[in-house]
């Protein structure tokens, strides 16, 4: 028989006391592990949307300080006085020096349209099968819509596995489709319910007709609004020749450095304004710096007052049995002996506290991410968030132990013998 | 090596508790020799006790001096002083004092914990002591899974399993009945017949013809041997 024997043996009778102290830890723990695991997979989930919604430099003309709002409804008619992006400023920027950081070019032009009833609608005039490339989540709605989903669904995990530019899938069954004619148009989901359009139906846009090639599954963005043809036939439409009202782009970062690139493009388009999505992703990034900084604080309060029902627990316990080690100081353990069956029990119910705590912060993690983000998460399973719970569970065990090991190894044999 | 198993010389003892004083022993000389079987008796709160914990190596005495096998107890470190506990003590306490969620084979192995035997050595010197006190076949039951008269068997197994020369034993038949009682001082008495020394407190009486020589106590004296005569006469008349 050796200490740990003891010390087994009194953890699995005091069941009641050892649940505590479990309990103590696990909420400890726990907390931390779950906290982590959703920062953690928010984080993924986060990269993962930078780089699958390609988009981060975006080119639009010099609104001389005026924001220029992108994404939602843009108004070009404000623009007029404004000098406009033509054919000719895409050429240049796909022939900067750094131009092989360039992915992707999509051009757009944008404007309202009269329909026949006097309304208007808005067009963007772009080259579909760049557009739809560096806005993965465009697609048809179609009739085998179930196939679609798997489709992107298979996309979306290819992404997971690496999230670099070469996951932006040009092959996608969906491109293939985009040959639209001159007389064809993919509207936006809410358009085409405002304006009672399905696959194949007739529309007249400035008097000409147009037939509805496609309508976009709802996306959620600007794009539900919109009326997407080609670039030519837009402009010739709208009867604005060569020009463009905003050039986005998908950059690859890892390439080369973001600046060079941007001061190349400032060089080459002095009338233009230049936004980098990366100050976006900056900003996220801190958002997130902030979260995950309300996360741990919120965890190492726990995590303290966890320390507080362990440590009080084991005191307890240690009065509780001032007899028993009375009588295990008469029979020859030394002072160190009890604090050491004290640390162990410590210890052993640390292991035990660490790896439910992080089975139940996983839980917690996987049941709440989602209603934490907003969609499902995916939450990792790392060995080193398991070794490094599990670790900090005996620190703190440990810790909150000591006080209690001091104060057993230091009672009075006598006065714990009362009765001797 | 000498005769004596104990000797003590002129100890007192008091207890300050909260500005009380309390003089449990006020002067007590004793000498045991080795294979002596001895009662201590005496009054409630005549400090027979605070004298066996003093014997002990638990509890320092405010004055005086005390060798066990020649060795001075309180000249020694605490953790000295645990370690001889170990080697040269077998306590047996009122109440038996097993450890509720050990069996009795690991309650009997307790002194052996801290020692550097292997495993098996524990386990068989262990069952060795049991089987000493008649109780070889229960190894594996808990404390609350045997009779009065078995825990104070094992109590006695824990006491005797690092073949100590000296048992100290509080009242150790104060919660059983006379038979078992009986059974009990038996055994201490055979375990006396095989060499060990016993000090024992008692309050019955009729424990006293199992062992060589009876201490009176009073109020924290020991009382001398006329005077031992004349209470010994006023409790057998009682
Ligand atoms: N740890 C202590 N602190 C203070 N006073 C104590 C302590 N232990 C014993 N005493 C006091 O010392 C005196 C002797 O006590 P002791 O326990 O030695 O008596 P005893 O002869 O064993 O009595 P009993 O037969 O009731 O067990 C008593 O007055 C008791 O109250
Ligand atoms: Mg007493």
């Amino acid at each position: 028989m050796k200490l740990y024997n003891i010390s087994i043996n009194n953890l699995l009778r005091r069941k009641l006391k050892l649940l505590f102290v479990l309990l103590g830890l696990i909420i400890g723990i726990g907390t931390i592990v779950s906290v982590y695991s959703v920062v953690d997979a928010m984080k993924l989930e986060m990269t993962r949307q930078a780089s699958e919604f390609g988009v981060n430099v975006v080119i639009t003309p010099d609104a001389g300080g005026l924001a220029f709002s992108y994404g939602g409804i843009t108004l070009p008619e404000i623009m007029y006085d404004v000098e406009q992006l033509t054919n000719e400023d895409v050429t240049t920027v796909a022939s900067v020096s750094s131009k092989e950081m360039i992915k992707i070019i999509s051009p757009k032009l944008m404007g309202l349209a009269k329909l026949e009833n006097h309304k208007k609608a808005m067009v963007v005039g772009a080259n579909l099968q760049e557009e739809f490339t560096i806005k993965p989540w465009l697609r048809l709605k179609n009739d085998n819509e179930a196939e679609a989903d798997n489709d992107i669904k298979a996309n979306a995990e290819e992404g997971d596995k690496n999230m670099s530019f070469q996951s932006l899938d040009l092959s996608r069954q969906e491109l293939a489709l985009l040959s639209l004619n001159d007389n064809q148009v993919i509207v936006g989901s809410m358009s085409a319910a405002s304006l009672g359009l399905t696959e194949g139906s007739v529309l007249q846009l400035e008097g000409k007709e147009f037939e509805v090639y496609g309508i976009l599954a709802e996306s959620g963005n600007g794009e539900d609004n919109q009326i997407y043809m080609s670039l030519t036939v837009a402009q010739e439409l709208l009867n604005r020749p060569d020009e463009i009202t905003v050039i986005e782009m998908a950059v690859d970062y890892s390439l080369s450095s973001e600046e060079k690139l941007l001061s190349e493009l400032e060089a080459a388009l002095p009338h233009t304004q230049i936004t980098s999505m990366r100050q976006e992703t900056l900003r996220r990034d801190e958002m997130l710096t902030r979260l995950v900084r309300f996360g741990m604080t919120i965890s190492v309060l726990v995590l303290l007052i966890g320390m507080l029902v362990v440590g009080l627990t084991m005191f307890s316990s240690v009065r509780e049995r001032t007899r028993e080690i009375g009588v295990f100081r008469a029979l020859g353990f030394r002072k160190l002996d009890i604090a050491k069956l004290i640390l162990l029990e410590g210890l052993l119910i640390s292991i035990g506290g660490g790896i439910l705590g992080y089975l139940f912060g996983m839980l917690v993690a996987n049941y709440s991410g989602e209603l934490l983000v907003g969609r499902e998460i995916v939450v990792q399973w790392h060995f080193s968030t398991i070794v490094l719970a599990v670790g900090l569970a005996i620190f703190m065990g440990l810790i909150s132990s000591l006080y209690p090991a001091y104060s057993a190894a230091n009672q009075d044999p006598v006065e714990a013998l009362r009765f001797f | 090596m000498s005769e004596i198993m104990i000797s003590i010389n002129n100890i007192i003892k008091t207890y300050r508790s909260m500005g009380d004083e309390v003089q449990a022993l006020k002067g007590v000389s004793l000498s045991i020799k080795k294979g002596e079987s001895v009662s201590v008796m005496g009054h409630s709160g005549s400090g027979k006790s605070t004298l066996l914990s003093i014997i002990g190596a638990l509890n320092p005495p405010t004055s005086g001096k005390i060798e066990i096998d020649g060795i001075d107890l309180y000249s020694l470190s605490q953790e000295k002083r645990a370690d001889f506990r170990r080697e040269y003590l077998g306590f047996v306490f009122q109440q038996f004092q097993l450890i509720p969620y050990l069996t009795a084979h690991e309650n009997v192995m307790l002194p052996l914990t801290t020692t550097r035997r292997s495993n098996k050595e524990k386990q068989e010197m262990a069952k060795e002591a049991l089987v000493r006190v008649g109780l070889g076949n229960k190894l594996n039951r808990l404390p609350n899974q045997l009779s009065g008269g078995e825990q104070e068997r094992v109590a006695i197994a824990r006491a005797i399993v690092n073949e100590p020369p000296l048992i100290l034993a509080d009242e150790p038949t104060g919660s059983l009945d006379t038979k078992t009682g009986d059974e009990i001082m038996a055994l201490f008495q055979k375990l006396n017949e095989e060499g060990l020394t016993v000090l024992m407190v008692t309050h019955n009486p009729d424990n006293v013809k199992y062992l060589s020589r009876t201490i009176m106590m009073k109020d924290g004296r020991l009382l001398n041997h006329d005077e031992q005569l004349i209470t010994t006469m006023n409790n057998t008349i009682l």
